[in-house]
């Protein structure tokens, strides 16, 4: 056994002997290289050390957990008492369940070993290319870096999982700047397990920094009207993922009852073209899950199949509170399939419309209804993109826009953690001054 | 307490370069009630020491999970390494920072640290009194926390400081259903700077603030959607806070003006009506004690407050130590970072408009058709100053009087140009300080200020 192993054995053993009917851990230790960009140019490396013990017991039905960083073993023998007296002060719950079937397994994910001098070389290459494709762009921060951990996850039925993963990451804002003209700020991010290529060639890097150079000189939008709203991946992740995740399918939405959808299972809630899968693993994700929260196996799972809602996201607490199954894995890489037509086919369609990158929105109400800002947006008439968008707001239901579906894209933003679409929705209000 | 394991080793920092060393510890309590089942109940402590090196332009920084001698020694090496690195690969080729006089802040006292048992007791007896008190409900989530920031610092200049800053509140979510059976929802966060058993000794206190949310949200689910389009409105003290925070304070931080924020055009410039005033305070505002005092920031400069605007005109830009220099400024304590991994960056401590002299009732009976626009759920804003808020409550205006409840909406506008349409300003500051600000770290901040009689765009129907 390692380190991590014989801290892991320990804390099961000691908790126990404090008198825990149930409980799991989960020790990590991580390593994080990262670069960051200001304003254009380098300002920082940062190299950082960290480790993480989370400790859940139950006792009597009660439970409790606990989060230290520290691996000695006073500290860790303090958070085991502490996390005791913390179940001991809650109530009992029935609901409590935890993987039973013994399992083990011991994998690799991603690049565990950072390449620090090609992240150095990939991170400062972003920058030239930006700035030589894209020249009106200013980075306002990057951060490039390569994390990496190695965990346990044991549990007192002797379920054990035992990764060691890592993967490069970058994640941009910047805006184009003309002389005292600026457009609003984008950001776009990527997870890669490799190196291999210039990284504005990866996810929709090198199309977003060109539409935001195309946004120098946005205009208010003239009175309202209802249209289509084409919704690019990041404000389709805002508006409707945001709020079908936050308050339809699942657990606190369920458990309170205040989910329109709790009635819903096995019926149709969106347009047939439309499915939506969560993925604990596969080729377009660079660090997946195996296992849940509670020790279950993490497995794929569809939300919602040809329109119709097939299960909800669902933990095994919530599925006992509720009376609905417990969802495949709660991994957040969310997969939608590409439609037939390409974005550029989308727009020709279109008569009045606009296309929305990013969405500035208040939190969306627990009936699904929205109104926020079109960041970064285009007015599309007849067909094309006419002109930058400046102060023009949408606001709609997102229920009503499922069923309201236009187009689904061919093309996909894959980032490494997520294959979404750009989707057009009908009958969206959108109004300008 | 973190014990003093750093000062020892400020004779081993490098010479010529600006070294920081940091020990800190960040504690979490919370307990969450959702529909009186206790479903969150957690307690961490997040400690370690970081260092970070400026050398000739380019930062290094290192951290680790560990507060030891070696632990210590580690760290100044990895941030040593990283600077050099840095220097080698794209040397910025800049000078020294101006050196800070050295003085020491030491903090008064520890803090306690209440069982858990404190927090669901306390939390229990909201929930009992929001499930017999409010009976149209259709769910209801009591949330108990606390967050502390324990800080050791010590810089190769400036100030050497022990600081603790706690706070701690009770979040009260309650949902009902419009009469078509779509649930809607107010929320309302109590508490503030402090450990949890001195701001929460007695549950009935804060009773009538949820019979008021409660009253709200009665009206609000019999609300109306707001007309879309530009309107007069009141903005009530804590949108007016959002505004100042998200919508001003982002924009003339100066890491972001380096970024390209409009304040970078603006400087000395008629941003807002002569009547707005602007300032991010350290811990002193108004004659009070703020709501989230900063004594000392993070690469050892002492608080001072920083006039951002003032009588409408733009006066000043918040900075780090490195980007005051660059615009020529002094730096006044607000870099600052969130746990002991996390480097220093530009923050906001508590930033407030000012207070004028118009009574809100008047300011409401000035009005024939629009909003009063009284709390927000979150908020957001570009770099080019248009920001959008969610505004969870608010009512119409109709002349002059107060009329029927929103439904959630969303106000937009472009800050340097809807504050020129402030033509009336409150005489009561209200102040919210239960969230965290996102911007790479999180970072507990206060923010204020009185209500607005201003010109904003509204989403709706």
């Amino acid at each position: 056994m390692n380190d991590l192993e014989n801290l892991a054995e320990y804390i099961i053993v000691e908790a126990k002997a404090q008198g825990a009917d149930y409980v799991h851990c989960v020790v990590r230790e991580s390593e994080k290289k990262e670069f960051n960009v200001d304003g254009g140019k380098f300002s920082l490396m940062r190299t950082l050390f960290d480790r993480d013990v989370a400790i859940t017991v139950l006792k009597e039905g009660r439970k409790g957990s606990v989060h230290v960083n520290r691996f000695d073993e006073g500290s860790v023998y303090d958070a085991i008492g502490e996390c005791i007296a913390a179940s001991e002060s809650a109530e009992p719950d029935a609901a409590w369940q935890f993987c039973d079937e013994p399992s083990e397994q011991t994998y690799v994910q991603g690049t565990p070993t950072c390449d620090t001098e090609k992240l150095f070389f990939r991170t400062k290459e972003l920058l030239e290319n930006i700035k030589e494709r894209h020249p009106k762009i200013l980075v306002e921060q990057m951060i490039a870096s390569h994390d990496s951990y190695r965990s346990v996850y044991l549990n007192s039925n002797c379920v054990f999982y035992h990764p060691t993963a890592g993967a490069y990451n970058f994640s941009l804002m910047y805006s184009a700047h003309d002389g005292e003209k600026s457009s609003s700020f984008f950001g776009s991010d990527v997870t890669l397990a490799k190196l291999d290529k210039p990284v504005i060639e990866c996810a929709l890097i090198d199309r977003e920094l060109s539409e935001i150079e195309k946004q120098l000189d946005p205009e208010p939008l003239d009175g309202k009207f209802t249209g289509t709203v084409l919704l690019a991946p990041a404000a389709l992740s805002e508006i409707v993922l945001g709020t079908v995740f936050g308050n339809f399918v699942s657990d606190s939405s369920l458990i309170e009852g205040t989910s329109i959808w709790k009635d819903k299972l096995g019926e149709k809630v969106a347009d047939d073209r439309l499915s939506i899968t969560l993925k604990a693993r596969g080729d377009d994700i660079v660090i997946g899950s195996r296992v849940t929260g509670e020790g279950y196996p993490a497995e794929d799972f569809d939300l919602i199949r040809d329109g119709k809602l097939v299960s909800f996201d669902l933990s095994q607490y919530g599925a006992n509170k509720t009376g609905f199954q417990r969802a495949g894995c709660s991994s957040g890489n969310i997969f939608i399939p590409a439609g037939e037509k390409s974005l550029e086919e989308i727009i020709a369609g279109i008569e009045r419309g606009v296309l929305v990158m990013r969405f500035s929105g208040g939190e969306p109400a627990p009936s699904g209804e929205f109104s926020g800002v079109a960041k970064n947006s285009f007015l599309i008439e007849n067909g094309k993109i006419t002109n930058a968008l400046a102060e023009t707001m949408i606001s709609g239901c997102v229920p009503d826009m499922l069923n309201n579906i236009r187009e689904i894209s061919s093309d996909l933003l894959k980032d490494g953690s997520v294959s979404l679409p750009y989707i057009a929705f009908d009958g969206v209000t959108i109004s300008g001054k | 307490m973190l014990d003093d394991i750093l000062s020892v080793r400020k004779s081993a920092f490098d010479s010529g370069s600006h070294t920081e060393l940091r020990g800190q510890l960040n504690r979490s309590r919370r307990v969450t009630l959702l529909s009186g089942n206790v479903v969150g109940n957690a307690r961490s402590d997040v400690s370690g020491v970081s260092a970070r090196v400026y050398k000739n332009g380019t930062y290094g920084f290192s951290s680790m999970a560990d507060y030891t001698p070696e632990a210590v020694q580690k760290v100044l090496k990895a941030a040593s390494d990283n600077a050099a690195f840095m220097d080698r690969h794209v040397p910025a080729g800049k000078p020294a920072l101006p050196a800070l006089k050295h003085d020491v802040y030491k903090t008064r006292k520890g803090i306690n640290d209440p069982a858990q048992k404190v927090y669901i007791d306390f939390s229990k007896a909201l929930d009992a009194y929001v499930s017999e008190h409010c009976p149209e409900l259709i769910s209801r989530v009591v949330v108990a926390t606390e967050d502390s920031m324990e800080k050791l610092l010590v810089t190769s200049d400036g100030m050497d400081s022990h600081t603790i800053l706690p706070r701690s509140y009770c979040y009260v979510f309650l949902t009902a259903q419009t009469p078509d059976g779509q649930p809607v929802e107010l929320f309302k966060a109590f508490g503030g700077e402090g450990t949890f058993d001195v701001n929460f000794t007695d549950p009935s206190v804060w009773y009538g603030e949820i019979d008021k949310l409660y009253e709200h949200l009665m009206r609000k689910r019999e609300g109306v959607y707001a007309d879309a389009g530009l309107k007069t409105v009141i903005l009530g003290g804590m949108m007016t806070g959002m505004l100042s925070h998200e919508a001003v304070g982002h924009t003339v931080e100066a890491d972001l003006v380096l970024g390209g924020s409009v304040a970078g055009h603006c400087l000395n410039q008629q941003v807002a009506s002569e009547k707005v005033t602007l300032t991010d305070f350290a811990n002193t505002a108004f004659g009070k004690r703020c709501p989230l005092p900063v004594f000392v920031d993070d690469e050892g400069t002492k608080a001072q407050d920083v006039p951002l605007i003032e009588n409408g005109i733009l006066t000043g830009y918040m900075n780090s130590r490195e980007s005051a220099l660059h615009f020529g400024m002094e730096p006044r304590g607000n870099a600052r970072a969130w746990q002991f991994s996390d480097e220093p960056l530009i923050r906001m401590r508590n930033t407030s408009v000012h207070p004028g002299t118009d009574k809100l009732e008047d300011m409401i009976a000035s009005i024939d058709d629009g909003y009063y626009l009284i709390d927000s759920g979150n908020g957001q804003a570009d770099t080019t100053g248009e920001f959008m808020f969610g505004v969870t409550m608010g009512y119409e205006i109709k002349n002059g009087k107060l009329g029927r409840a929103l439904l959630d909406t969303t106000i937009s506008g472009v800050a340097f140009e809807m504050l020129k349409t402030v033509d009336m300003v409150g005489d009561t500051v209200v102040w919210s300080s239960s969230g965290f600000c996102g911007k790479k770290q999180p970072m507990p901040v206060g923010m204020g200020g009185p209500a607005l009689r201003c010109k904003v765009m509204i989403g709706g129907r």
